[in-house]
Order: structure tokens, then C-alpha cells, then sequence
């Protein structure tokens, strides 16, 4: 499969960047992908999900590099790899279930090129979706390209490609902000109010806005927890299910429980309804099995992808029931 | 201890530099002048006939040169001469999401995917069929016209008598297994080259030459003379290096015919590569078998008769599927002493890919289903797993009762090996709660003897030249495709003929240079071109044996050749290093691994003194310095180059022919389809394989595997170890995690991302131990090595489940849901509406959903429920 001609743009700064989107992004609403690893884009590109008239390449803008610590937290550029991630000795120190969870992202070299910026503006996925062009025309394309069924859920109208990306269940958890640039300035916004939950227009970013950077509150960084993730393969595999689970603890008691569920739904939730798992000595098998009834509550996995829709709610409430033990452990 | 030079010492793949250092060529990194790239369009309906095609608008579009369709080549061909059911391109009809429309040849790949876009195909849409067994059913509407109720063939056969084998036993055990579709994943995706010559005398198109990424070089020259109309001699196929076959590439795939069509429409040479997602559809892999299986023992364990009903799911067309169907059957005897076999198989076709030849062809679905049911039967007789199949061995040599001759049988020494390693007798049933160990066996035919073409012609026939300077060039039409066949003849050439490895250079699979050979598949490279190697290389021997006899004043039977030296038997001093003739330094063709515990001597360098030296023109000179070097007093022994020397001047040419056919004796019964399943040999495999279940989450891990495996002799441990463990591996994607999952014909995972091969994360530590048995026939004894110990991985990994958790498993592969699905059914607690897929009583969801568990939308129809279409439905 040939990549369609597109124009490569390789802005050497943040300025550079807003302004060929700016310029590129108003003249229709496909003409500019962002690529920072490449590792979703390109295949997509291949399959003719995307056929950008112009590729803004955003490997060479240095400000959107780094792990800092700042007055507000810790900020994470958005280019930064997944693998740096993983070996931050900061962030392993102060956010250890970002650190988790960026390790379970698909393989060793596909970490080494993506980004948590791109993981956390990681397009949805859908069995029906995420396919050549050959073979969505065979099937009469989908709402969430080139067509108007829905073939996961009969006479459907929404779109429910199941958001896949690993590291934002962890970041919900952390209660993260992004940052985000337009040539208008920069705003900032909760994780949690990032995402729409709809398959088809999954994210708050318009056209000409790009995410910088990711903030991670000092508040956050006193929870240790892990991420569990639901793959048939060790290795490689996009999310079935994910769960992250971060634990607050002072003098023996539970101060907070915060989870968070991804790939189950087309955007990744926080589990409500936790409040009263704080304030125990400590969690036993009862209150795990209880929060793992209310995040398998959460979890609306549909057939976008491997393993039957009841098997994975069934492994949301088993893996947030083993993460919350085993970040009691930790 | 045998007292080989080269055969059994682990020796590096000849083309490992090659392969290692990316500077080997695969099929798809060829190009030549004014090459256009090809690209096909595929058919979006999986039942269809095709009333118009259009391809005026995409013949209007810059860069491209010509559009393909099913008219420019209308005969049809296929693999096996009662197969004959494909077009290149499709003729009036199509039968499958994926078969093969068009074909655009365009200057690049962009201006072709481009253009398949203004191909206008109008069709007219007819019923399709998605399950064998609903299949079956229809009465109209087939997918081909000439195969009634969409059966492609059926076989019914029974050896012995059944009937009363069943009323003999003890214990009769019944019940349904399948085994869903899997593929071969080769890492290359198939691509083929076609470039036509122009003739000399006429100008117009003359031959043709075709590279191609294929297990089976001479019969795609067969089918593309078929196709074209041309003869044979003026088609040219050569194999450059495979990445990979598996039996997905041992048939001719639509687009070397295409390509071929193409190069021949544009008068431009045009290459196609397929995406991996083309590979998928071009498929040939293993299809979803449905086996009704019934076993009868005694109380001590006999097994007295044993009935199976096979269903495959063929796909839309024949393929190799009628030898599948027969292997399914043939190969339930051979292994253990099974005195009565009824057999009912039936192949049926469905509006899927074709299904093909597989790693482990026709038998690793019925042996899963077969070792699983033994597995049962020891366990209600309270006979232990190894006793069970210990008490059923075979007492060859024999003739087994449906015509099979087992000569070698390694097959005890094989499950000592595996009960020994694994620690059984002290660890089966005694490991803690949820981890457990399983045994099974399995066997395979090292090559089939009768081949698919029905001729008398021998299956493998190799030629060997020799030139002046000693270097050995040996012809052999059997194709490298990384198993290790090269580097096989290159050893057998070179222990015959007692020459360093490094003296020989095998040309390979073209079908200008080398003689025939019917490819590689069923496992018969190393038994057949072998033994012709073998054979070549022997008569080459004693033309040198002779000139050299008369040189040293003895009989040619007094000779031995080892080391690059010919010596006189018994003389004193056998390996005179002196003596060796050298080679220039940095000549070797091949690397050779460093071999310390081989007794051969290295290839020898310039420095050593030398008897003909290697001076410019020293060659042509030799025999004739030689000459007046030589005493009066006959010579204890003298370099290979020498005795090469003496021959040419003695004989002119040095060169040999050796072919191989499979003796009377092996090639089987007299019934219906009694042609396969017949081979010279068999190789034997037992495999216990260590694993734990999750059972919260029904996640199945394999720890460990001890996988025993009798090849006759191992000519190469090293590779024979790669093959075990490879085998094994791949037998564990298929146990576990690969499947092809479809919707109303639609391929769900048409890509190495949702179709999950292992990945080294699951990949379990393999133990192999090598058995050998020395076949009476097979070269140096040796039989095939590289797909009989596929069988026994699935079944060993289903019994260790059964241990573990206590669930026997039915279906595979074993995926968390259907062991989660199993694990909940056996204690009776809360389903989880997951047991379509697992209990097989209950399979019509199951069959609605086309043979998986894991997929359940609601598929690719508009649903009444569905808003009407809309114009609007691009952005």
C-alpha cells in the first residue's frame, strides 16, 4: 500500500509549528496530520484512513522536548518517547503508574519512536475501522469514515471505536492537565476533559491547535499504583483492556483510590464511585472485588476488537481487583 | 559413533551471511529496466457474478500502461490435475472477498492503487456460503457448477472392521473437536518478477523469465505453459532467496499468473508484491476442520478401532484440498497400531480464501483431535499418558492397515526421551494447583510417494560437475526457502566425495539450469534430492575412484575420500596435510562454522606447501608437473584436486546424475485415494509441554516444552534443532492465539497485528532431543524433520490444560474465553454467555458467526435497523 503524496513539514520551532498549521490546517479539515512518532500515522496513511495534503513533522521542535519539574509539577513534552518515559528516574520516583503504563504500550521499538503525546491523541479503533481501503469498501465504509453504518451496534448513529491508547488511564489517575497551543495562545484542560466519547471525534483539539505539553500535578505524586492491561499477546498488541489504579496512602490509612479504565470505551474513564474505599487501614479482597464490580459497571466494551465484549468486562473487574491489591502491596 | 567428516556436525546455513546481512536478494528487492509495478483488484463480495468490467476510465489515467482482466488469460489451472478451478483473474464469477478481479500494471505504486479506483465492475450478488456444514446443505446457486452440493470431494473409507472393534472395547469415547482456520505468516510476502524476451528472429514476444518467491519452481513453469500457451522450454522460473513458505507458497498463487499475463499485455516487465493483507486472501493455509471423532480400547489400553468424520472448510476453490482430505485420513495410521479405521472425509467448499498445504499438511487437526481423545481414554482407564501410547506402538517393520510401510521407528525412544526430560514420572498430576504437564506424539510422511502429477518420473533428480580445480557444482531443482536445503546438498555432496564443504557451490531452482525436482513440500527435500545428491555425488566418485585407483597402482574399492584427500585403505599415512592441494585464501564460497569437535581439517590456506601450487595457469599445467613430480613407486595418497585432475584427463567432463524415486514397495494401498499418505519414511515426534492456567482469567502459559523428534539421522543438529523448535512454536500460535476470523466472508484480521502469531514474549523454553533412527533408505539414513513435530505441540499443550485446570478443551485455539468459558461450565458458576464457541453441542450461534468466539458484531449487511444510505457520506 503506497503512501498518498502529501508535503512533508519539519517546523525547527514551536512558533514555526502553530503557524504552518495555522496556515495549512483552514483550507479543509483533512489537509494536515501531526506526525511525532509515526508509529499509528503511517500505517494509517497507508490504509487510506488519512490522506493529508501536508505532514507537519514535529521531531525537530526542541520546546517539545524535556521532563521538567516546575512550579506546578512535572511537565512532560509531548514528544517525548515512550521509552523515556519509562526511564525517568523522576517520574518513576514521583508517578510510577505513568511509568507502568507507558511500558505496556505495544513493543520495545515501537516505544523507542512513539510519543506520549501521540499516545494520548491516539486515534480510536475499531475492528471495522482500522483496515485497508480495499476492505472497508467491502463492507460499505462506516460512520467513522467514508460511510453512515455502524456495523458493531445495528441501526446505531454514534460511533464506538474504543479509544486504545495506554499511558491517559494513568494520567487520568494523576489528574493531568495538557497544554495546548493554537496561534491564538495556549489553554489548558483536565485529561479528563480531553476526551469526548465519541468514536468518530474522540478529542477536544481543533484542527489548528497542537498539545504541547502534559502536567503532572504535585498532588498527584504522592500515589503508587500499576497499570494491567488486557492483551493476548505479551508483546505488540493494542489494549483489550486497561487499568490503571493509583493508591494514596498516609499513617496506614487510605487517604484516595483513583481507576481509571481504557480500551473499553471511546474514551478512557475515570471509575466513579470510589469514595468509599478511602479512609479504611487498607483495602482487602472485599473492597477490591467491590471496585472491581464498579469499574466492570464503567467498562462498555462493544466487538471494535479481539475477545468477546463480556470477556473483557469480565477481565475489567479481575484486573482492577488484582491492580488495586497488588498497588496495596506496593 | 559414525565416522562422517561433515554429515552430523552442526554446520552454519550456506546462505546465512546472505540472510544475516541484508545483502541477500528476496523476489521483491528485484528490479530491471522499465519494470512497472502491477497491482490487483480484489472482489468486495464474497459470491458474485461479474456481469461488466470497465477499465476505460483507469486506462485513461497518466502511468498506466494496461489494465488486466480475466479474458487476457481465460485457462484455468490449479495445483492438482483433478484441481483445475482458477483463473488468474476472474472469468464470470467470484467467490470470495479478496479473489482476484483486475489487475492494473502502472509506472508506480501510487498511479496503480489509484487507478483500481476507476475499474468499474458491475455485479450481480448470489448466496454465499460461510460454513461447511451449511454449505453441504445447498441445493442451488454452487460456487462451482461441476461440484454439486458444494462437496469438492469426499472419501469413505474403512480398513479392517470397524464395527467389530468397537463392539470389542471396553471404553468407546466420542466427540466433536475443531480445530479453526490458521495461516502460514511467512515473513516474506509472496511477490513475483515477469520479464519477456524479445524473440531474434520474429521480434515479437519470445520466452519469458518469471522470479518468483515459490516453494515450487518447475510447477509454475507447468501451469504458467498452461496459462500463457507457451511451451515449457521458453518459460524460465527462478527462486531467488524465500523468506519463508510453510506450504503457503508450495503452489502457484494468482499473482505470478497475473504478473506473467501483464508483463505479456505491456511487452514491459512488471513486478507484484502482495500486501500482507493480499497474502491473507491468497491464504492456502490450514482450513477449520470439524472432526467427529470416536476412539474403542480395552482395559489395558489397545486401542481396538477408531472412527472419524473429517469436515473441512475448504474455501472457494480445490487447491490442494482432495490431498488434504486424504491426509486427514491416511496419517490416522502410522503412528500407533490402530487394527481397525473407519474414515468418512469430506471437503467442502465456501465463499472463503482457499485453504491449502500447511506445515504438517492434513494431519495436525485430526492429531490434536486424536491425541486429545487418547488422552481422555487413559484417563477414565487409569492408564498413565506415556503407558497409553507405550501399550499402542507399531512392530515395524510392517505394513500398516491401510497400506502404509513404517521401516524406522523412533517413536518409543522419542517419548523415553520426552517422560525422562520433563521429569514425568514424579511431576504429571503433582504440581501445584493450576500448572500441569501434557504429552502427545505425533508423525509426518518425508515426502509423499506418489506425487501429485501421476507421472513415473523420478521426484528429485540432481547433476553434479566437477571443475579442474576441484570445486563441485551441484544442480538441484529443490528450493531453498529457508528450511536449509542448500546448505543439506551442499553437505551430502560434500561428505560423499570426502571434499571441505567450502569446495562446493549448489545452484538452485532455476528451471534453465537445474534438472527437475517437484519442490519443496510434504517434507521430501532432504529424503529425495537428497538421496539424489547422494546418488550424483557417488557417480562422480567413482570416475575420480577410478582415475585415481590407476594413479596409486590399487583397486578403486581401496579408496577412501575424506578431508580433500584421497588415501590407500590401510596405508600409514592416512591424512598427509602435506600433500593437501591449496586453494587461494578468501576463495571459500560459503563460510564454515568454526567445528571443534569435528576431526576435519579447516579449508587449507595458500601457505601449505602444495603439489600443483596455485600460481596463474598452475591448473591447466597441473597433471603435468604432477607427472614428472611422481616417483616410479606407487603413491599412499593424493589431494582431491590431483585425483579431480587425473579424472578429467582421464574421462574429459567430470560430471554425474543421480535421481530418486520412492521404491514400489512404499507407495500404498490399492483403494480410492490410496496414493496419499504413502511415504518411504516417517518421522516420529513426542512433546511434553509444561503450562499453568489462570483461572480467574483463563490466560494459558506454556513454561516449557521437551520435544523429542526421530529424523532418521540428523545431517545438520543444528538445523534439525531450529526445525523442532520452530515447529513447536508455530504448533503453540496455533494451539493458543492464531485464527482467522471472519464475517459473513469478511477476513477480521487480515494483518500481523490482529492476527497473533507469538511473539518472543510467549515464546516458551523449547528442549529438543534429536532421535535417530537411520532410515534403511533415506540419505545417510536421515528422514524429514521440519513439520512432524508441528502435530504434537497442540494436543500436548490441550492435555497439560486438562491437567492444570481439569477442562478438557475442544476447540482451538485456546484462547482466555474459551478457557474462562470452560473453567466457569465446570464449576457450574454464573455463565458468561461466552459457550457457544467452547461446547460443541451447541454450535449454531457459533456457526452464524463463521467459526469464532471472539467476533460478534453484527457483520457487513445494511440491517433493517440501519438508516437508510445517505449521499453524503464522505467529508
Amino acid at each position: 500500500m503506497a503512501l498518498t503524496d502529501f508535503q512533508l513539514v519539519r517546523p525547527r520551532t514551536l512558533d514555526e509549528a502553530i503557524t504552518s498549521m495555522r496556515t495549512h490546517a483552514d483550507k479543509s479539515v483533512r489537509a494536515t496530520r501531526i506526525l511525532a512518532g509515526g508509529t499509528d500515522l503511517l500505517p494509517s496513511m497507508r490504509q487510506k484512513l488519512f490522506e493529508p495534503e501536508y505532514v507537519i513533522d514535529l521531531r525537530g521542535v526542541h520546546e517539545l522536548r524535556g521532563i521538567r519539574e516546575t512550579e506546578d509539577g512535572v511537565e512532560i513534552g509531548a514528544t517525548i518517547t515512550l521509552n523515556e518515559i519509562e526511564g525517568s528516574k523522576l517520574l518513576r520516583e514521583k508517578y510510577p503508574v505513568l511509568v507502568e503504563a507507558a511500558k505496556a504500550v505495544a513493543s520495545p521499538v515501537i516505544r523507542n519512536m512513539g510519543t506520549i503525546g501521540g499516545n494520548i491523541c491516539l486515534d480510536t479503533r475499531c475492528l471495522w475501522y482500522n483496515q485497508s481501503l480495499a476492505w472497508r469498501k467491502s463492507c460499505g465504509f462506516c460512520i467513522k469514515k467514508d460511510g453512515d453504518l455502524c456495523h458493531v451496534a445495528p441501526g446505531g448513529t454514534k460511533c464506538w471505536a474504543a479509544f486504545s491508547g495506554d499511558t491517559p488511564a494513568a494520567l487520568l489517575c494523576l489528574n493531568a492537565r495538557l497544554e495546548i497551543a493554537s496561534a491564538s495562545g495556549t489553554r489548558r484542560i483536565l485529561v479528563s476533559d480531553f476526551y469526548t466519547g465519541e468514536g468518530d471525534n474522540y478529542r477536544k483539539l481543533q484542527a489548528n491547535e497542537l498539545l504541547t505539553k502534559i502536567i503532572l500535578p504535585h498532588s498527584s505524586s504522592g500515589y503508587r499504583g500499576t497499570y494491567r492491561k488486557l492483551r493476548i499477546r505479551g508483546s505488540i498488541d493494542y489494549p483489550l483492556a486497561g487499568v490503571a489504579v493509583a493508591v494514596k496512602r498516609s499513617n496506614g490509612h487510605v487517604d484516595d483510590v483513583r481507576i481509571a479504565l481504557t480500551a473499553v470505551n471511546p474514551a478512557p474513564m475515570l471509575v466513579p464511585g470510589l469514595a468509599a474505599l478511602a479512609g479504611n487501614g487498607c483495602i482487602d479482597e472485599d473492597a477490591a472485588e467491590y471496585a472491581g464490580t464498579l469499574a466492570a459497571r464503567t467498562a462498555r466494551p462493544l466487538t471494535t476488537s479481539a475477545l468477546t465484549p463480556e470477556y473483557r468486562r469480565e477481565m475489567v473487574r479481575v484486573f482492577t481487583k488484582r491492580a488495586l491489591l497488588a498497588a496495596m502491596q506496593s | 559413533m559414525n565416522n562422517f567428516s561433515i554429515i552430523g556436525k552442526p554446520i552454519a546455513m550456506v546462505d546465512a551471511a546472505e540472510k544475516t546481512t541484508g545483502a541477500g536478494k528476496y523476489t521483491d528487492d528485484l528490479s530491471v529496466p522499465g519494470m512497472l509495478v502491477g497491482k490487483i483488484l480484489h472482489s468486495p463480495h464474497p459470491h458474485a457474478r461479474i456481469k461488466r468490467i470497465n477499465t476505460s476510465r483507469a486506462e485513461k489515467l497518466d502511468g498506466v500502461v494496461a489494465v488486466v482482466v480475466g479474458s487476457d488469460a481465460p485457462n484455468p489451472y490449479g495445483i492438482l490435475p483433478v484441481g483445475h478451478d482458477e483463473h488468474a483473474l476472474a472469468i464470470d464469477k467470484v467467490r470470495y472477498v479478496g479473489d482476484n478481479v483486475a489487475c492494473v500494471a502502472a509506472e508506480t505504486e501510487a498511479i496503480a492503487e489509484q487507478a483500481l479506483e476507476l475499474i468499474d465492475v458491475e455485479y450481480e450478488l448470489l448466496p454465499a456460503y460461510f460454513d461447511p456444514e451449511e454449505s453441504m446443505k445447498a441445493e442451488r446457486d454452487f460456487i462451482h457448477e461441476n461440484k454439486p452440493h458444494n462437496v469438492e470431494k469426499d472419501y469413505h473409507h474403512a480398513f479392517g472392521d470397524p464395527e467389530k472393534g468397537f463392539a470389542e472395547a471396553d471404553l468407546v469415547e466420542e466427540a466433536r473437536f475443531i480445530a479453526n482456520e490458521v495461516t502460514h505468516a511467512a515473513m516474506e510476502p509472496h511477490s513475483t518478477l515477469a520479464s519477456f524476451e524479445l524473440d531474434p528472429h520474429t521480434g515479437k514476444l519470445g520466452r519469458v523469465t518469471v522470479w518468483s518467491s515459490t516453494q515450487v519452481p518447475y510447477y509454475l513453469q507447468h501451469k504458467l505453459s498452461l496459462v500463457l500457451e507457451m511451451p515449457m522450454s521458453q518459460i524460465r522460473v527462478i527462486k531467488p532467496l524465500v523468506g519463508g513458505g510453510f506450504g503457503g507458497k508450495s503452489e502457484v498463487i494468482p499473482l505470478e499468473i497475473i504478473a506473467a499475463v501483464a508483463a505479456r499485455k505491456t511487452k514491459r516487465p512488471v513486478k507484484i508484491t502482495y500486501t500482507r493483507e493480499e497474502v491473507f486472501w491468497a491464504h492456502r493455509g490450514r482450513p477449520r476442520t470439524i472432526i467427529d471423532l470416536k476412539t474403542g480400547a480395552k482395559k489395558d489400553g489397545r486401542i481396538t478401532a477408531v472412527k472419524a468424520r473429517v469436515v473441512q472448510d475448504g474455501g472457494a476453490y480445490c487447491s490442494y484440498g482432495v490431498v488434504t482430505i486424504l491426509y486427514s485420513g491416511a496419517l490416522l495410521g502410522a503412528l500407533y497400531d490402530i487394527p481397525n479405521i473407519q474414515y468418512d472425509g469430506y471437503r467442502v467448499l465456501t465463499n472463503k480464501p482457499a485453504c491449502g498445504a500447511m506445515r504438517g499438511h492434513g494431519t495436525v487437526n485430526v492429531r490434536f483431535a486424536f491425541e486429545s481423545q487418547l488422552d481422555e481414554v487413559a484417563a477414565k482407564l487409569n492408564i498413565d499418558s506415556a503407558e497409553i501410547r507405550r501399550r499402542n506402538l507399531l512392530q515395524p517393520p510392517c505394513i500398516t492397515v491401510n497400506g502404509l510401510r513404517v521401516q524406522s521407528y523412533g517413536l518409543p525412544e522419542c517419548i523415553e526421551k520426552v517422560v525422562e526430560g520433563s521429569g514425568w514420572k514424579e511431576r504429571k498430576g503433582k504440581l501445584p494447583k493450576g500448572r500441569g504437564l501434557g504429552l502427545a506424539c505425533s508423525h509426518y510422511v518425508s515426502g509423499a510417494a506418489n506425487s501429485i502429477i501421476r507421472s513415473d518420473m523420478p521426484h528429485s533428480t540432481v547433476n553434479v560437475k566437477i571443475d579442474r580445480d576441484g570445486g563441485v557444482v551441484v544442480y538441484t531443482g529443490a528450493s531453498e526457502i529457508g528450511q536449509g536445503s542448500d546448505t543439506m546438498t551442499a553437505q551430502i555432496a560434500a561428505e560423499v566425495l570426502g571434499c571441505s564443504l567450502s569446495r562446493v557451490k549448489v545452484v538452485a531452482a532455476d528451471t534453465d539450469l537445474t534438472p527437475i525436482d517437484i519442490g519443496s513440500y510434504s517434507s521430501r527435500v532432504t529424503f529425495m534430492a537428497g538421496n539424489a545428491t547422494l546418488r550424483a555425488a557417488q557417480e562422480v566418485k567413482k570416475q575420480i575412484a577410478s582415475a585415481a585407483a590407476k594413479k596409486m597402482g590399487c583397486g578403486p574399492d581401496e579408496l577412501t575420500f575424506r578431508n580433500d584427500v584421497v588415501t590407500r585403505n590401510g596405508s600409514r599415512n592416512p591424512n598427509p596435510a602435506i600433500e593437501v592441494v591449496s586453494r587461494a585464501e578468501g576463495q571459500s564460497p560459503h563460510p564454515v562454522t568454526p567445528n571443534p569437535g569435528a576431526t576435519r581439517m579447516e579449508h587449507p590456506t595458500g601457505s601449505s606447501a602444495s603439489v600443483s601450487g596455485h600460481v596463474e595457469g598452475q591448473i591447466l599445467r597441473g597433471s603435468l608437473q604432477q607427472k614428472r613430480k611422481e616417483d616410479e613407486t606407487p603413491r599412499e595418497s593424493m589431494s582431491f584436486e590431483e585425483a579431480v585432475v587425473a579424472a578429467i584427463d582421464f574421462h574429459g567432463a567430470l560430471t554425474g546424475t543421480g535421481s530418486y524415486a520412492p521404491p514400489p514397495e512404499a507407495r500404498g494401498g490399492k483403494h480410492k485415494g490410496g496414493g496419499v499418505g504413502p511415504s518411504p519414511a516417517y518421522s516420529y515426534s513426542a512433546q511434553v509441554a509444561e503450562v499453568s492456567v489462570d483461572e480467574e482469567t483463563g490466560e494459558v502459559t506454556v513454561h516449557k516444552v521437551w520435544a523429542a523428534h526421530d529424523c532418521g539421522r540428523a545431517l545438520n543438529p543444528v538445523a534439525v534443532e531450529g526445525q523442532i523448535i520452530g515447529s513447536v512454536w508455530m504448533g503453540m500460535g496455533q494451539a493458543l492465539t492464531e485464527e482467522m476470523v471472519w464475517k459473513e466472508g469478511l477476513l477480521m484480521n487480515p494483518g500481523l497485528l490482529e492476527y497473533r502469531s507469538p511473539s518472543s514474549v510467549e515464546s516458551p523454553e523449547v528442549i529438543p532431543f534429536i532421535v535417530e533412527s537411520i532410515d534403511p533408505e533415506g540419505p545417510f539414513g536421515a528422514k524429514e524433520c521440519s513439520e512432524g513435530a508441528l502435530a504434537a505441540t497442540i494436543p500436548a499443550i490441550a492435555n497439560a490444560i486438562y491437567d492444570a485446570a481439569g477442562i478438557r478443551l475442544h476447540e482451538s485455539p485456546f484462547t482466555p474465553e474459551r478457557v474462562l468459558a470452560a473453567l466457569r461450565a465446570k464449576r457450574n458458576a454464573k455463565s458468561l454467555n461466552l459457550t457457544e464457541g467452547v461446547d460443541p453441542t451447541s454450535p449454531t450461534r457459533f456457526r452464524e458467526h463463521g467459526g469464532a468466539v471472539w467476533f460478534r458484531g453484527k457483520g457487513a449487511k445494511r440491517y433493517e435497523a440501519d438508516r437508510m444510505p445517505t449521499n453524503s457520506a464522505t467529508d
